[in-house]
């Protein structure tokens, strides 16, 4: 009681601090400087129609960078974590196997799913969504199989080839930017090519195509992993 | 309409960490603090919010030259997706971790995890 | 020079690609790490030397485009450090971790590789939101890092952590949405451009970017959860934790306030708060790990204090925050190490070390690190410090941060006593390579800094003073045989002597004669000990260096390190009897207490001059002077064990060993004498509110010479009535300096050479004789007058100099002092003075008697004479003292000219053998004919008569069927003097004892009551992190 008695007063001086926040916002009427560049410069700087896609892979590219670092970071752990507590494989039941329906259709639906993730990230540069969208619409293919059949069991080794392959080209690609271009991961280092095409915008539609394929594989690794400790 | 995805945002982050703070669930401090960062979430968006303005993508109907009168605030829509991930990293941590200490210890109550103190 | 950002993108893209490698390959996986994070390290290093030789901060933009509209990072040369101290730590913790590196596979390796990274983007990034992604990698990392202990309780320490660093990472993204709508900008440095407080939510939206920040660096009290890390994590993570990412968050914390001038008393009060009460909660652990926890904290709280004032200390900031910061980083990865070497978790586990020399000197090493004892960067850091904080007027921080030091030594050094006297367990300490090499690498690291801030601080490298460097130089040699070494140190005295003594006055000469050829004089007792005596060169060695370099200092800084250096050495020194952990402890708690008081002193007087010339500390402003002087002199005091602070001497002069016991009493207790010569000579007597400072002075000299002799008399233990009588001693001399008069000074002189010949000689003859009966307590000697002769003659000859009856040079001091207080105005405690004479008589004549007269014990029939080089310097003192007698003046007269230049009131007039005064004469050399004669007279008629006693023989006594209960309750001599026991008890009332009993009882039980606020419950730890929150908003706002 007294507990909740203190959360709540403490909760009551951080609400204070929030509604301080809330009654003195005023609302922009103009972008700022920085969104003003963005807006304007965005095009001649990347040439990516997508200025948010801008923004995540190449301005802020290094946030991206971390971001998918955590992960492939997170992924790594709770493997970590979940190996330590997987049991001693004892005797297995055998479960009872996914009915015919449930097989043909997530079958059916997998290639689909995957294909939908591809077209979401490589368009990440020109329409809304991009690596981080499509990558977990390429985990949801992972869930659904599992769903489908939760005593399924993926290839580790192509996870984590795929997850360290693409992470590793995402750093290197950053490189080059500091070799051919103006700084650690410049996209100007492919042509910009025409606003709107699908090969424009340099190497953003590569860099979040790798970032679609990682978060992908980390999802489906966190996924697989989780899925493990399901005992039959 | 700014403010009131506002206030949803600081109330969401308010109710998530009571919940946090005074369950005793591993798994429902967990869902609460979910909870908490899709306030914080909203918040992030809120603010780039711009009224009467599109999203921030070139096409045909919103030509470049134009962008800079029509479109909102481009990068709290950056950040919001970079929190986003961040978020669903340590959940997932913390989950894998809940697991684990189920397995080990029996108990999700987490007043039962006070070995180390002092 | 390659591009810093390599320092990111070098360990992310290997643990990318450790992942392609085939599953078994983990030697290959670790071999790669190993690799990223040594190239890392030589990035940075690299690049702190060219900093280093004074090129440009260096802004690297990514992206192609400028700030703010893509990420920044920068380096410069606190950059540079930063980034190599994380990446050696890094590199050190993956070799220390490598068996369970390779046992848990390149999952681990990829995510401590990501831990450096994140750290190292936290030095180098100028972009907020950019600092909130490295700050969650860290967090995800340490959840990852985490799982590497054995010990299963970190799996709940680890998720209370995670839940913590839900609740920081709400308020930081909250905050800097709204830093961000206030300022159009998330670059650092354009941030600290625009002033957010005057941006409508700019101030509360720093606040929660700041609180966030500093919520990070788990400070005091919001930080249950750092302190389970810090317990249950494998020692390299928790090591990694305290060195680097504290350093990375501190990194962040600086760079956030440099847009926030408002916040920097904020964060002043913060970090003084967190490292006082980490300091008093430490005090009631036992647990090793733990304990290092809270030291952390502390330290980190002391760094945020540190950059709170950063505007105060100007162009010293970076020497200053990095001193402190490296000393506390090597040191606490050290000590992380090696326990990861020790089996147990208790601190007296540590007495394992006891069977590793080295290992022990590498412990050592660090504590001296983290407390600041020079020559590590820690001390010259605080020196500057406390010199910028008491220049800016911030006394009362000063303060708090000398009490926050001195309770962080008390407990540091209470550990090391453990270690030292610990009884060591069978096994020594795991031996495994590759963790030596990583504490081996902390101790060069932490003198090689002490080296370095020597350089740097402008004020002399203490590794360069060569007394120092000749102490020092005895640890290589330590393999060698004691008496070997004990030669090498005696010849280095007197080569040090005969080469210095030219340029010394009078008065110099006087102190410097006592501490070199003085010293060199004991230590012919030392060549008693065979074997090696590992430890006791260097420790004896600091202290005569210490002391030498006391009296030849010029500044404050000199002698403040000088002063230090003695304490040190001292304390090793007395930290080697058998019995002595308890009283080394209070000796050095005490010591170190007073040397705080002189720092301050120094300090106020100074006036941010941090090189003070001691001629001009009577220059200080007229405000502070007598503040000054209180300070110093009672620093001071606390040396000479003046009563009141005088209950750390008995345990640690009784309990030393033979040869040091002489040393510590006869020469050591000196050094506070010459602190106050040197404070009386440049100061002259000061008011404050009133009160005549030196008037105060002369009461406590005299209740000291009363109340020492008081309590001497009633000692049955000889050598604690020996170290008694010595707090009596100083009475005398402090008294004799407080008159302020030319004879008071020469009297005061005369006793720092008389007391240190009869006070080592006595101690020399007691600690001979308990060598040979295998006790110190006087009731069960008796009769050795046939069997130790030679001590006989030095103990009698010791007590009739002490006793100051004709002829010895006791009389001369009396003498002087005689006449110096008739020039004097002060009658009472001139009569309190004269008391104690008498009762000097009491306890010096229970030495005589009760050791060396009246019956032999029958386990002593078969006893000899003290051991030859034991009984060798006391006989050169019997004729020291003798030749001291007959002409004081060779010694004497020199600075009694001297003296008439520094105090008024006329001196004494030497003309041949006769020494006159204003009140009369005393010609030594007829005393002593006279006295001879006398005594030559009586002894022929005792001889006569004596012919017609009767002997007794031991046997010829009835025993009684009884067996007492505690037999010596029996013994004619124990509690021989009751009726004055009974009289005059009262006044040897333990009040002082029971006040710093009561005193340090209340801190610890503080501690003990106050911890239970960590709770252990994760959820609570999260409340109050909340509670701290609203807490500082609140008092924020509401000033």
């Amino acid at each position: 009681m007294i507990r909740r008695a203190t959360v709540l007063l403490l909760l009551l001086g951080l609400g204070g601090v929030f509604s301080a926040l809330l009654f003195g916002y005023t609302p922009d009427d103009e972008l700022n400087r920085t969104a003003a560049y963005y807006a304007g410069q965005t095009v001649r700087d990347t040439g990516a129609a997508n200025i948010v896609t801008a923004i995540i892979v190449t301005y802020r590219g290094l946030d991206t960078l971390g971001e998918v670092t955590v992960l492939f970071l997170s992924a790594a752990i709770v493997g970590l974590v979940l190996a330590h507590g997987a049991r001693a494989g004892g005797a297995r039941r055998r479960p009872i196997p996914p009915g015919e329906l449930l097989e043909t259709g997530s079958r059916l639906l997998t290639p689909l799913i995957l294909l939908l993730g591809v077209h979401i990230f490589v368009n990440g540069h020109l329409t809304p969504g991009g690596g981080f969208q499509g990558g977990a619409i390429l985990a949801s293919a992972t869930l659904l199989l599992l769903l489908a059949n939760p005593m399924r069991r993926f290839s580790h080794r192509l996870i984590r080839l795929l997850e360290s392959l693409s992470g590793l080209l995402f750093v290197l690609i950053g490189l080059l930017g500091l070799l051919l271009a103006g700084g650690f991961l410049d996209n100007r280092i492919l042509p910009l090519g025409t606003l709107g095409e699908l090969t424009s915008a340099g190497a953003i539609p590569l860099i979040y195509s790798l970032i679609g394929l990682k978060v992908g594989a980390e999802f489906s690794s966190m996924l697989a992993a989780l899925a493990e400790t399901q005992e039959p | 309409m700014t403010e009131i995805a506002l206030a949803t945002g600081f109330l969401l982050i308010l109710i998530g960490l009571y919940g946090a703070l005074t369950n005793r669930n591993l798994l429902r401090m967990i869902v609460a603090f979910s909870v908490a960062n899709t306030g914080v979430n909203l918040v992030l968006v809120g603010v780039g919010y711009l009224r009467g303005r599109a999203a921030p993508i070139l096409d045909a109907t919103l030509p470049a030259a134009e962008a800079p009168a029509r479109i909102i605030d481009p990068l709290p829509q950056a950040l919001v997706l970079t929190a986003i991930v961040i978020g669903v990293g340590t959940t997932a941590l913390m989950l894998a971790y809940a697991y684990r200490l189920y397995l080990t210890r029996g108990t999700l109550d987490i007043s039962r995890l006070r070995e180390l103190k002092w | 020079m390659v591009d810093a950002i390599l320092l990111i993108a070098i360990p992310l893209g290997t643990a990318f690609l450790l992942g392609l490698l085939p599953g078994h390959w983990r030697g290959a996986a670790y071999a790669l790490t190993l690799a990223a994070l040594a190239v890392g390290s030589a990035i940075s290093a690299a690049w702190l030397l060219e900093f280093a030789a004074g090129a440009d901060p260096r802004e690297i933009h990514t992206a192609g485009a400028p700030p703010p509209f893509a990420i920044a990072l920068r380096i410069a040369l606190a950059e540079s450090a930063g980034l190599l101290l994380v990446s050696l730590s890094a590199l050190f913790a993956a070799l220390y971790l490598r068996d369970t590196l390779l046992k848990q596979g390149r999952r681990a390796m990829a995510v401590l590789l990501i831990f450096a990274m994140a750290l190292s983007g936290l030095i180098l990034t100028r972009d907020l939101f950019n600092l909130f992604v490295f700050l969650e990698l860290t967090v995800i990392a340490t959840g990852g890092l985490v799982l590497l202990s054995s010990d299963p309780r970190a799996l709940g320490a680890g998720f209370k952590y995670l839940i913590a660093a839900q609740l920081i990472s709400i308020l930081l993204l909250t905050g800097l949405i709204f830093i961000y709508h206030a300022g159009a900008t998330l670059n650092i440095d354009e941030l600290a451009a625009i002033s957010l407080e005057r941006l409508p939510g700019g101030t509360l939206a720093f606040f929660l970017v700041f609180i966030a920040v500093v919520a990070e660096l788990k400070l005091f009290p919001a930080n249950g959860w750092a302190l389970d890390i810090y317990e249950s994590a494998h020692p390299a993570f928790s090591a990694l934790v305290s060195a680097a990412a504290g350093t990375a968050a501190l990194f962040a914390l600086d760079k956030l306030l440099a847009g926030g001038t408002a916040w920097l008393p904020v964060a002043t009060a913060i970090g003084c708060v967190s490292f006082i009460g980490a300091n008093l909660f430490a005090l009631a652990q036992d647990n090793d790990r733990r304990l290092l926890g809270y030291s952390s904290v502390a330290q980190l709280g002391l760094l945020v204090v540190v950059v709170g004032q950063r505007d105060l200390l100007g162009e010293a900031y970076l020497f200053v925050a990095g001193g402190i910061l490296l000393a506390h980083a090597l040191a606490k990865a050290g000590l992380f190490w090696l326990s990861g070497l020790i089996e147990g978790r208790d601190l007296t586990a540590w007495a394992a070390l006891r069977r590793r020399p080295l290992l022990l000197f590498a412990f050592a090493s660090f504590i001296a690190l983290l407390i600041g004892l020079p020559p590590f960067p820690g001390f010259y850091a605080k020196w500057e410090l406390a010199h910028r904080l008491a220049a800016g007027g911030h006394i009362a921080l000063l303060a708090l941060i000398l009490f926050g030091a001195l309770l962080e030594a008390g407990y540091l050094l209470r550990w090391f006593g453990h270690a030292v006297k610990g009884t060591p367990p069978e096994q020594g300490p795991a031996r495994a390579p590759q963790k030596m090499v990583a504490v081996h690498a902390a101790l060069a690291g932490g003198w090689a800094a002490g080296y370095l801030w020597g350089e740097l601080s402008g004020l002399g490298n203490l590794l360069h003073a060569l007394p120092l460097l000749f102490a020092l130089a005895f640890l290589p040699l330590d393999w060698l045989p004691a008496r070997v070494k004990n030669s090498l140190a005696i010849a280095g005295m007197l080569g040090w002597f005969l080469h210095a003594y030219p340029g010394y006055d009078p008065l110099q000469l006087i102190f410097a004669a006592v501490i070199l050829p003085g010293g060199a004089l004991i230590l012919l007792a030392s060549y008693q000990n065979g074997g090696r005596r590992i430890g006791f060169y260097p420790s004896a060695m600091l202290m005569f260096a210490g002391l030498i370099m006391l009296i030849e200092a010029n500044d404050s800084f000199g002698f403040f390190a000088a002063w230090e250096s003695l304490t040190i050495g001292s304390y090793f020194l007395i930290l080697r009897g058998r019995r002595s952990q308890a009283h080394a402890l209070s000796y050095i708690v005490f010591s170190l207490g007073g040397a705080f008081l002189i720092l301050a002193g120094f300090t106020l007087a100074a006036q941010g001059q941090t090189q003070l010339p001691l001629s001009a500390l009577g220059d200080a402003p007229t405000a502070l002077a007598p503040w000054v002087f209180l300070l110093l002199a009672v620093g001071f005091m606390t040396k000479t064990a003046a009563i009141g602070l005088h209950i750390w001497l008995p345990g640690a002069h009784a309990e030393a060993e033979t040869d040091v016991s002489p040393m510590v009493s006869g020469i050591l207790l000196k050094a506070g004498l010459y602190g106050l010569f040197v404070l009386l000579t440049q100061m002259g007597s000061q008011q404050l509110h009133g009160i005549d400072l030196t008037h105060a002075m002369l009461w406590i000299g005299a209740l000291s010479a009363l109340l020492g002799n008081l309590m001497a008399i009633f000692q049955e233990d000889a050598k604690r009535l020996l170290a008694y009588s010595s707090i009596g001693q100083m009475g005398y001399a402090l008294f004799g300096l407080a008159l302020m008069n030319h004879l008071g000074w020469l009297m005061a002189l005369m006793f720092v050479i008389n007391h240190f010949i009869y006070k080592s000689m006595l101690f020399l003859s007691v600690g001979g004789i308990a060598k040979r009966t295998g006790t110190r307590d006087m009731y069960r000697m008796g009769g050795l007058i046939t069997l130790m002769p030679l001590s006989f003659i030095a103990v009698l000859i010791g007590i009739i100099a002490i006793s100051g009856v004709p002829p010895l040079s006791g009389f001369g001091g009396r003498w002087i002092f005689y006449n110096a207080i008739m020039e004097g105005p002060h009658r009472l405690p001139l009569v309190i003075l004269f008391l104690a004479g008498p009762i000097a008589f009491l306890y010096l004549f229970r030495l005589i008697h009760t050791i060396f007269l009246g019956q032999l014990k029958d386990e002593h029939r078969r006893v000899r004479e003290a051991p030859f080089w034991i009984i060798l310097p006391q006989m050169i003192q019997v004729a020291l003292l003798l030749g001291f007698a007959l002409v004081p003046g060779l010694a004497l007269r020199h600075v009694d000219a001297y003296i008439g230049g520094l105090v008024p009131g006329g001196g004494l007039d030497w003309e041949g053998l006769t020494i006159t005064s204003a009140f009369g004469y005393w010609s030594p050399v007829t005393i002593m004919l006279i006295v001879g004669v006398i005594f030559a007279s009586l002894f022929a008629w005792l001889l006569l008569v004596n012919r017609r006693a009767q002997r007794v023989g031991q046997f010829n006594i009835v025993f009684a069927a009884e067996r007492p209960y505690r037999p010596e309750t029996t013994h004619f001599a124990w509690n021989f003097f009751a009726p004055y026991r009974k009289a005059l008890g009262f006044f040897t009332q333990p009040l002082a004892t029971r006040f710093w009993a009561a005193l340090t009882d209340l801190l610890h039980a503080g501690a003990g009551l106050l911890r239970r606020h960590y709770s252990g419950d994760g959820q609570t730890y999260v409340i109050h992190l909340l509670a701290f929150v609203v807490g500082v908003y609140l008092l924020r706002m509401g000033l």
